[in-house]
């Protein structure tokens, strides 16, 4: 049973079709990566995923059971985490309280006992900010722990949320352009780094992104959306050279310009962005 | 160029990823994130002088919170009315402290707080009065009342952003004050009230100590409840309400909680201003009540307790002019520009609102930061709190 | 009860021309600074003010009193965005709230001050006498220049509006930006939006004020009060639309009328009630107003 099966997704604003009878599934332990130019719909379909917008038709199931009519927090209950693509974060206060916020359903006290102080608490709060040092030292992130979110640039900022998601403890993970902002260095650890995380957590990744070595150089399965609409998908090297794929993405005709489409190799350092 | 792409996802011939050989990057990529000259210097500790000059004014400090209004250790002599406007200035700092959990944690505007302090003050004294209880029991059920009128305002309302939601509040505010209250049977209507004090507390003195216990125990739970989960929650949901729903947080059940938590202070602050007052009119919660809350919560500084609770004990004191005649400035005022100190209050705080949002949006808890600083054993840094540390754009519309 | 009723919407019309005229300053306000201005009724209370203080202290010529009445709330009109909207632009909405919160309040409280010798006053009518009586309902001189000046104002806004100035206005408030590259001043277009609604919410004060005696705060929680019936009629009209916000001030009016019927004699402060209902249903039923077609009309 796949973990997440996307179904016929329409998404219409008005008369605009942001996204047209797309499919998809990610299955267990893959990553899926999902490319696609500018206003492809990438972005919706994950908003239609976690639940900030309603499909207008299409059947969104995970792990077998409907999802399309759950609230987002229910969602995030249920396992699906998510980045957002300018980054998602608590801005005016520092990491670790980022991390020990996001474990809100972790939390085994009410809130209002929280608010009276009672002595349980107290322990619970420990056993959370120690949780969250964890996860920080599993993404490198420990030396940034008490600086603030908004004094941070903007790579560290992705990778903090990528460890922010993981507090949530999510089954699914969506990430929203992970390596936007990166160069290639820092973009290939990026890879190593979920390639990691995947084994260390046993989780499915449905990743957004532009950086095609990226996507290739972890990528089990991969989707193409253009206008809206799934134009390919497959293998990462069967995607990446499909002709319409690279039509989508050049605006020019295939067999011409063959050469310049072949994308580099996921581990050739280059600067090559599409 | 040749290979086919699969028709549906089904068909394709995906099996489990391999797993990848151990590939540990090194770990260089954050570090220049972070100004790292500050850890390697021993942190600051004061000299003993230091230490004298700072516990010097914690006691002071509390000496006039404690001390002087019970004419404890105190060559002066206060009398009973500056006591009761001590007992105001702490219940003011309550109601204060109430509006800060709207505007500043959840970032929901409330023009219509003076019924929320009302409805506490008049079950409190009906409680009392009407059915003959004890202070100790009209206190609960206030509590309990004024969450629950908070809840239903905040339930039939969330639906609303900001402004609307302002709107709302308002209107609110004027139905409890003209209909609410003007029920006669409840609230006594023009003839008003006389609500007894509880037994022990009736003289004004340990009276102010009874609003003190109040406020510590409300400023206790304002501190809990921002280190604990509703505050995150709440933190996160108004600086970004889409990061707190994906954190698995329910936006709409913390927002309602925040409404309870202040209608609750709220109530408490009211039932302890009808024992202050004790002569309770519907007209006392007028709209421009409401008003003066907004002002001393925003002048205090929103998310700073203890700029909040110093607003409202200043604006509690501008009100009836009480400042100006402690210190001794009516002659001055009333010479110089011919403004009486009754309306000293009235012209100065709007003025001073208008100066804050301006200039120092953090309100006082931006401007004694330097102070705050300093006496919590850290060297004194006039820029401590400094604007941007402070969300100018604090609250959501 | 036909003859109550017909009191109420008479009564309610009249009451509405005061509410719709300070419905018209909010929308022109909000519109322009998306800000929904508390002071808005205070311009119009300072306007009374001042003209009370022209004709009744200076003993002016009544027309020479209310143009120092309108001249007064326009100055505060322009003193605020100067001094409070401006500075502030880049704060978030409820901010500026607050701000003009404070205007309000500021005006409020020098009012109360300078008004300390004798606190209720009563500023004599542009003309004296009842002009009619439907249904027994007494329509006087006042309230019928209400009414007319109500009408001619909106008309005079209608082609202000189709105007080259209302439509650099109208650019302006749309996209800023572009407005200033084809060589309107943004600056100048708030200043003259906050002019022309001051001298709106004085129109408002200086002719609703003679109706009753008036004390500090007449149009924000005095016995005149119009802030909130304004706001829910600009509510009504989606915060946008002026024709919107003037048929919105008239049947807020009448609501609020209807709070005094003889089946709500036993209901203390009916008024309030009609209106906090009115908010609600409204707000939560079409919450884009009632007047609002598809495209919003200048």
């Amino acid at each position: 049973m796949s973990v997440l099966e996307v179904r016929n997704l329409s998404v219409h604003f008005g008369g605009v079709r942001a996204l047209e009878h797309v499919s998809m599934e990610a299955g267990e332990w893959e990553i899926v990566g999902i490319i696609g130019p500018n206003g492809a719909g990438k972005t919706t379909l994950f908003n239609c995923i976690t639940g900030f917008y309603r499909p207008s038709k299409g059947k969104i199931r995970y792990r077998g059971k409907s999802i399309a009519r759950l609230p987002v927090h229910k969602r995030t209950a249920l396992g699906i985490g998510r980045t957002f693509q300018n980054v998602g974060l608590v801005k005016n206060t520092t990491v670790a309280e980022n991390l020990v916020t996001a474990q809100h359903l972790e939390i085994n006290y009410d809130p209002w006992a929280g608010m009276l102080g009672g002595p349980a608490t107290f322990a619970e709060e420990s056993r959370l900010r120690e949780r969250a040092d964890q996860l920080l030292e599993l993404l490198d992130l420990s030396d940034v722990a008490d600086a603030r979110v908004a004094d941070l640039p903007y790579g560290v900022l992705k990778r903090v949320e990528i460890a922010t998601v993981l507090a949530t403890d999510p089954d699914l993970l969506l990430l929203d352009e992970p390596g936007s902002g990166m160069g290639p260095e820092e973009a290939h650890a990026l890879g190593d780094t979920l390639l990691e995380l995947r084994k260390e957590f046993g989780i499915t990744i449905v990743m957004i992104d532009h950086h095609v070595p990226l996507v290739t150089q972890v990528s089990d399965y991969v989707y193409c959306l253009n206008f809206g609409e799934v134009l390919a998908e497959g293998r990462p090297e069967a995607v990446r050279s499909h002709p319409e794929v690279v039509r989508a993405y050049l605006g020019e005709e295939p067999e011409a310009e063959a050469e310049t489409a072949s994308v580099p190799d996921a581990d050739a350092v280059s600067e090559e962005y599409v | 160029m040749t290979e086919t792409l699969p028709e549906t996802p089904e068909e394709s011939t995906r099996e489990l990823p391999p797993v990848e050989a151990e590939q540990v990057t090194e770990a260089t990529r954050v570090t220049e994130a972070v100004d790292d000259t500050d850890d390697d210097a021993a942190p600051f500790r004061p000299g003993i002088g230091g230490w004298i000059a700072r516990g010097l004014i914690w006691a002071l400090l509390a000496w006039v919170v404690f001390a002087l209004p019970g004419n404890i250790l105190s060559p002066f002599e206060l009398g009973v009315s500056d006591v009761g406007h001590a007992s105001k200035a702490a219940i003011f700092a309550i109601i204060g402290l109430s509006l800060n959990v709207l505007i500043g944690y959840t970032g929901t505007i409330s023009l219509g707080h003076q019924a929320f302090v009302g409805v506490g003050a008049f079950v409190s004294a009906y409680v009392v009065v009407d059915m003959g209880l004890e202070f100790w029991v009209a206190v609960p059920i206030a509590a309990a009342v004024g969450g629950l009128q908070a809840a239903l305002l905040g339930a039939i309302s969330l639906r609303l952003t900001g402004l609307y939601f302002a709107l709302v509040t308002l209107a609110y505010g004027l139905f409890a004050e003209e209909t609410l209250f003007g029920i006669t049977a409840f609230t006594g209507g023009e003839g008003g009230k006389n609500v007894p004090r509880p037994l022990g507390f009736e003289d004004d003195y340990t009276f102010y100590y009874l609003c003190l216990a109040f406020l510590a125990a409300v400023l206790w739970v304002d501190w809990r409840l921002m280190r604990s989960k509703g505050g995150r929650a709440l933190q996160a949901l108004r600086e970004n309400p889409r990061v707190a729903s994906s954190y698995g947080i329910n936006v709409k059940a913390y927002t309602l909680m925040a409404f309870v938590v202040s209608g609750i202070f709220a109530s408490i602050g009211g039932a302890l201003l009808a024992q202050q007052s004790t002569f309770l009119v519907p007209k006392t919660f007028s709209f421009q009540l409401a008003l003066i809350f907004i002002l001393m919560t925003v002048v205090g500084g929103l998310r700073n307790r203890v700029g909040v609770v110093i607003g409202s004990v200043v604006f509690a004191l501008l009100e009836e002019g009480t400042l100006v005649h402690l210190l001794h400035l009516e002659g001055i005022l009333d010479s110089t520009i011919g403004l009486p100190a009754e309306f000293f209050g009235l012209v100065i705080g709007p003025i001073l609102l208008l100066l804050t949002i301006t200039l120092y949006p953090g309100g006082i808890g931006q401007q004694i930061a330097p102070i705050a600083q300093w006496l919590r054993g850290r060297k004194f840094d006039i820029h401590a709190g400094k604007v941007t540390e402070v969300e100018v754009t604090d609250v959501r519309a | 009860m036909t003859t109550e009723l017909g009191i109420a919407v008479v009564n309610g019309v009249f009451r509405g021309s005061v509410y719709a005229l300070v419905a018209l300053g909010i929308v022109l306000i909000y519109r322009a600074s998306g800000v929904f201005n508390f002071a808005q009724a205070e311009f119009g209370t300072t306007g009374l003010f001042a003209a009370y203080i022209g004709i009744e202290l200076w003993q002016w010529p009544y027309w020479l009193g209310l143009l120092f009445g309108l001249a007064a709330a326009v100055a505060m009109g322009l003193a605020t965005e100067r001094l409070v909207i401006n500075p502030l632009r880049n704060s978030s909405r409820v901010t500026l709230l607050v701000g003009t919160a404070g205007v309000a309040l500021a005006a409020i409280g020098i009012q109360f001050w300078q008004s300390n010798e004798q606190p209720i006053r009563s500023m004599p009518k542009l003309v004296e006498g009842v002009a009619f009586q439907p249904f027994g309902a007494a329509i006087t001189y006042q309230h019928l220049i209400t009414f007319v000046v109500l009408i001619v104002v909106a008309l005079a806004l209608a082609v202000f509006f189709r105007s080259p100035s209302g439509l650099a206005i109208q650019a302006a408030q749309q996209e800023g930006t572009a407005a200033e590259l084809v060589g309107i001043s943004v600056r100048r277009v708030s200043m003259m939006t906050w002019g022309i609604a001051a001298l709106l919410g004085g129109l408002a004060g200086v002719l609703s004020g003679p109706n009753l005696t008036f004390t500090a705060g007449f149009l924000t929680f005095g016995a005149g009060a119009a802030l909130l019936p304004g706001f829910m009629a600009a509510v009504l009209g989606g915060m946008k639309s002026m024709p919107g916000a003037l048929f919105g001030g008239l049947l807020v009016g009448v609501i609020e009328q209807f709070g005094n019927l003889s089946i709500l004699s036993d209901v203390s402060g009916g008024g309030a009630m009609m209106l906090f209902l009115f908010l609600l249903v409204v707000l939560l039923l079409r919450p884009q107003g009632l007047f609002v077609r598809k495209a919003v009309a200048a």
